[in-house]
C-alpha cells in the first residue's frame, strides 16, 4: 500500500497541520518508509475481533461527583495567547466542511 | 550539609555542564535552587529524599519554571499546577534542580529532536545520549544530580540509561501517577527514574509511586518499599529470551551481557532460555499505537488556549494549521501524520486493529514466560552502544529500531530496568531486567545484587 503525496496532504488536512508544498515530497517518502515498515504486522494474519490490550486498572474507578477546587497557581488569562472577559479569543469560525 | 549548601553545589555543577555544552538543561536558576533549599531547610527533620537534588524531564509540569516539552509550540508556557510526582518529591525533601532537555514531546531515541538543540553524550560530544529522556540521563551520568525523572512511552529512560551508563527504571503501568506528565501515548506513558545506583533509583521510585485520585489509571497498591540487596540469587530463575540475542548482536553488547549472565550464575541464579516470538513485532506495533494516541493527544495544541500562537489572516482553522505547522518539529509532524493515517477511515482495521492484536500477543508471550516459572527476564537494553549524532536522523525507521529491546515491556505494561554492565570501546553498555506486573521490588533487589558484582567502567572484551 503506497502513500501518495495527495494522501499525505489529505491526512495533514485532517490533522489540522499546515505542510509547505516543498516539504510534501520528503514527507511522502518518509510516510511510505514508516507505513511500509509497520505493514509487516500483516504476517500475523487478520486481527479478527481482537480486544485491545491495555495494562492498568481493569475497571474505571469512580469518585464522588463533587466540585473540588483545582488549586491553580495562575488563571487561564495568564496562560492563553488571548483572553478577554472570561473567553479565549480566536478568529471567526469559518466553514468547517470541505468545499 | 544544609540544603542551601547542596543547592550551591548543584548550581555550580549545572553551570559547569552548561559551560561544557552538554545542552542537557532547558531551565534552571540559582535563585530557584536557593528557594528550593530554603523550603527544605524549613521542613521538619526527616524526608526519604531529604536534600537530594533531582532533575525533571521537561514534560512534567511545574508552576515555577516553563514546561516546553522541547517544542516551540509550548515556548513560554508555565503550568498553573504541579505534577503529582513533583509534589511527592518535594514532600520527601528533594530539591527540584532543573528542567531537562528531551526529544520534542518525548518522541525520539537520541535527543536530537529537541527544538532547543541536541543533547551531547557526557563521554563523547559527537555521540547522542539516547532518548527521549537524554537530558535527564546526561545530567545523572555527568554527576550533576544523583537522580532524575524521565518518562517512557517506548523505552525513553532505559535506552538513554544504557547509552549513558546509569540506572534507568520503568515501573509497571499504573504504579506512578501521570497527573502533570504531558500526554504522548496514554496507554503507554510512564514516569520513570534515573539514578547513579539501583538503590538511589529505587528510593526515588518508592517516593513517587502509589495511587493518585487525580490519575484514574493508577492502581491501588501500597507504595513500593525499597528492599536490601540479597547476598545471593539462590532460588531466582532468570529467563534469557533467545529473540533478544540475535546472531548479529553488537559484539561489545553481547560480551557485556555474557559477563552479567556469568555473574548471575555465580550468584546462584538459575538461567533458562525462553522464547518471546512476538517481540519482533513490538517496534511496528508501537509505531502504530503510539502515533495514533499521539495524534489524538497533541490535538490540544492549537494556539487557542495556551502555548505559542501563530497569528494569521483567516478563520480559526487557519490559526490551528499555521500554529501547528509552525510549532511542531519534523519528528512530531511525522508521527501526527502517521497516527492520523492509521486511524483514518478505511485504514484503521488494517493498521490499528492489527497493532492491537499484535500487542495482545506480545503481552501473552511475557505472561507465558512468567507462568512457566521464570521470575525475571534478562536482555540487552539497546542493540548498540551510543551512536553518533546524525547517524540515524535521515531514516526514521533506523532510529525506531534503537528501541527494539525496550519497547516490548511498554506494550505489555511491565516493569523493567537498565543496569550499567560494562563498556565497549569506552562506551557504556546496559543490560535489561524485565519483571511481571508490580514485581518491581524483586526486580530492583536482584539488580542491586548484580550491581555489586559488576564493574561498569571496565571494558567487556568480546
Amino acid at each position: 500500500m503506497s502513500v501518495t503525496a495527495k494522501v499525505v496532504a489529505h491526512v495533514a488536512d485532517l490533522a489540522e497541520l499546515a505542510v509547505e508544498p516543498n516539504d510534501l515530497p520528503s514527507l511522502t517518502e518518509q510516510m511510505n518508509r514508516i507505513v511500509g515498515f509497520v505493514e509487516q504486522l500483516a504476517e500475523l494474519g487478520e486481527p479478527g475481533k481482537a480486544t485491545s490490550y491495555v495494562a492498568g486498572p481493569q475497571a474505571t474507578p469512580l469518585r464522588p461527583d463533587e466540585v473540588r477546587p483545582a488549586g491553580l497557581a495562575r488563571p487561564p488569562s495568564a496562560i492563553a495567547p488571548e483572553f478577554v472577559d472570561g473567553f479565549f479569543v480566536v478568529p471567526r469560525l469559518g466553514g468547517m466542511e470541505e468545499p | 550539609m544544609s540544603a542551601r549548601e547542596v543547592a550551591r553545589e548543584v548550581g555550580a555543577r549545572l553551570a559547569e555542564a552548561d559551560r561544557r555544552g552538554l545542552n542537557a538543561t532547558l531551565a534552571w536558576s540559582q535563585a530557584a535552587l536557593d528557594a528550593e533549599a530554603a523550603r527544605v531547610d524549613a521542613m521538619p527533620a526527616g524526608g526519604a529524599l531529604r536534600e537530594m537534588p533531582v532533575a525533571l524531564k521537561d514534560n512534567m509540569v511545574t508552576t515555577e519554571q516553563p514546561t516546553t516539552c522541547g517544542s516551540r509550540i509550548l515556548e513560554g508556557y508555565v503550568s498553573p499546577f504541579n505534577a503529582t510526582a513533583v509534589e511527592r518529591l518535594r514532600a520527601a525533601g528533594a530539591l527540584v534542580a532543573c528542567k531537562a532537555n528531551l526529544d520534542e514531546f518525548a518522541m525520539g531515541s537520541s535527543t536530537e529532536h529537541s527544538a532547543f538543540g541536541r543533547v551531547r553524550h557526557p563521554l563523547d560530544p559527537e555521540r547522542v545520549p539516547g532518548g527521549s529522556s537524554g537530558g535527564s540521563a546526561a545530567l545523572v551520568a555527568a554527576g550533576v544530580v544523583p537522580a532524575a525523572l524521565g518518562s517512557e512511552t517506548g523505552g525513553s529512560v532505559r535506552q538513554p540509561a544504557s547509552f549513558c551508563g546509569v540506572v534507568g527504571v520503568k515501573p509497571s503501568y499504573g504504579r506512578v501517577s501521570r497527573y502533570g506528565l504531558v500526554a504522548f501515548g496514554s496507554s503507554l506513558d510512564c514516569i520513570s527514574v534515573f539514578g547513579r545506583t539501583v538503590a538511589e533509583a529505587a528510593r526515588v521510585l518508592a517516593v513517587i509511586s502509589g495511587p493518585d485520585p487525580r490519575d484514574a489509571t493508577t492502581i491501588d497498591r501500597p507504595a513500593l518499599e525499597p528492599e536490601p540487596a540479597p547476598q545471593s540469587l539462590d532460588g531466582v530463575t532468570v529467563g534469557l529470551p533467545r529473540e533478544y540475542f540475535p546472531p548479529d548482536l553488537h559484539p561489545g553488547v553481547k560480551a557485556a551481557c555474557d559477563l552479567a549472565i556469568a555473574r548471575m550464575r555465580e550468584l546462584g541464579a538459575r538461567l533458562v532460555e525462553v522464547s518471546l516470538p512476538h517481540s519482533k513485532y513490538a517496534v511496528p506495533t508501537y509505531y502504530i499505537i503510539a502515533p495514533a494516541e499521539a495524534a489524538a493527544n497533541l490535538a490540544r495544541y492549537d494556539g487557542a488556549r495556551y502555548g505559542a500562537r501563530k497569528t494569521v489572516d483567516g478563520d480559526v482553522r487557519a490559526l490551528y494549521r499555521a500554529t501547528r505547522g509552525r510549532g511542531f518539529g519534523p519528528e512530531v509532524r511525522r508521527r501526527i501524520l502517521v497516527g492520523t493515517y492509521v486511524l483514518s477511515a478505511g485504514y484503521s482495521e488494517a493498521y490499528y486493529g492489527r497493532a492491537q492484536a499484535a500487542r495482545s500477543r506480545i503481552a501473552e508471550d511475557f505472561s507465558g514466560a512468567f507462568a512457566s516459572g521464570v521470575d525475571l527476564l534478562f536482555t540487552p537494553t539497546a542493540p548498540t552502544p551510543a551512536f553518533k549524532a546524525g547517524e540515524k536522523t535521515g531514516d526514521p525507521v533506523a532510529m525506531y529500531l534503537a528501541d527494539i529491546f525496550v519497547c516490548p515491556a511498554n506494550l505489555a505494561g511491565l516493569p523493567a530496568l537498565s543496569l550499567p554492565l560494562a563498556r565497549s570501546e569506552g562506551l557504556p553498555v546496559g543490560g535489561q531486567l524485565i519483571a511481571p506486573p508490580f514485581e518491581e521490588g524483586r526486580m530492583l533487589s536482584v539488580a542491586a545484587a548484580l550491581e555489586r558484582h559488576l564493574d561498569p567502567s571496565a571494558e567487556a572484551r568480546p
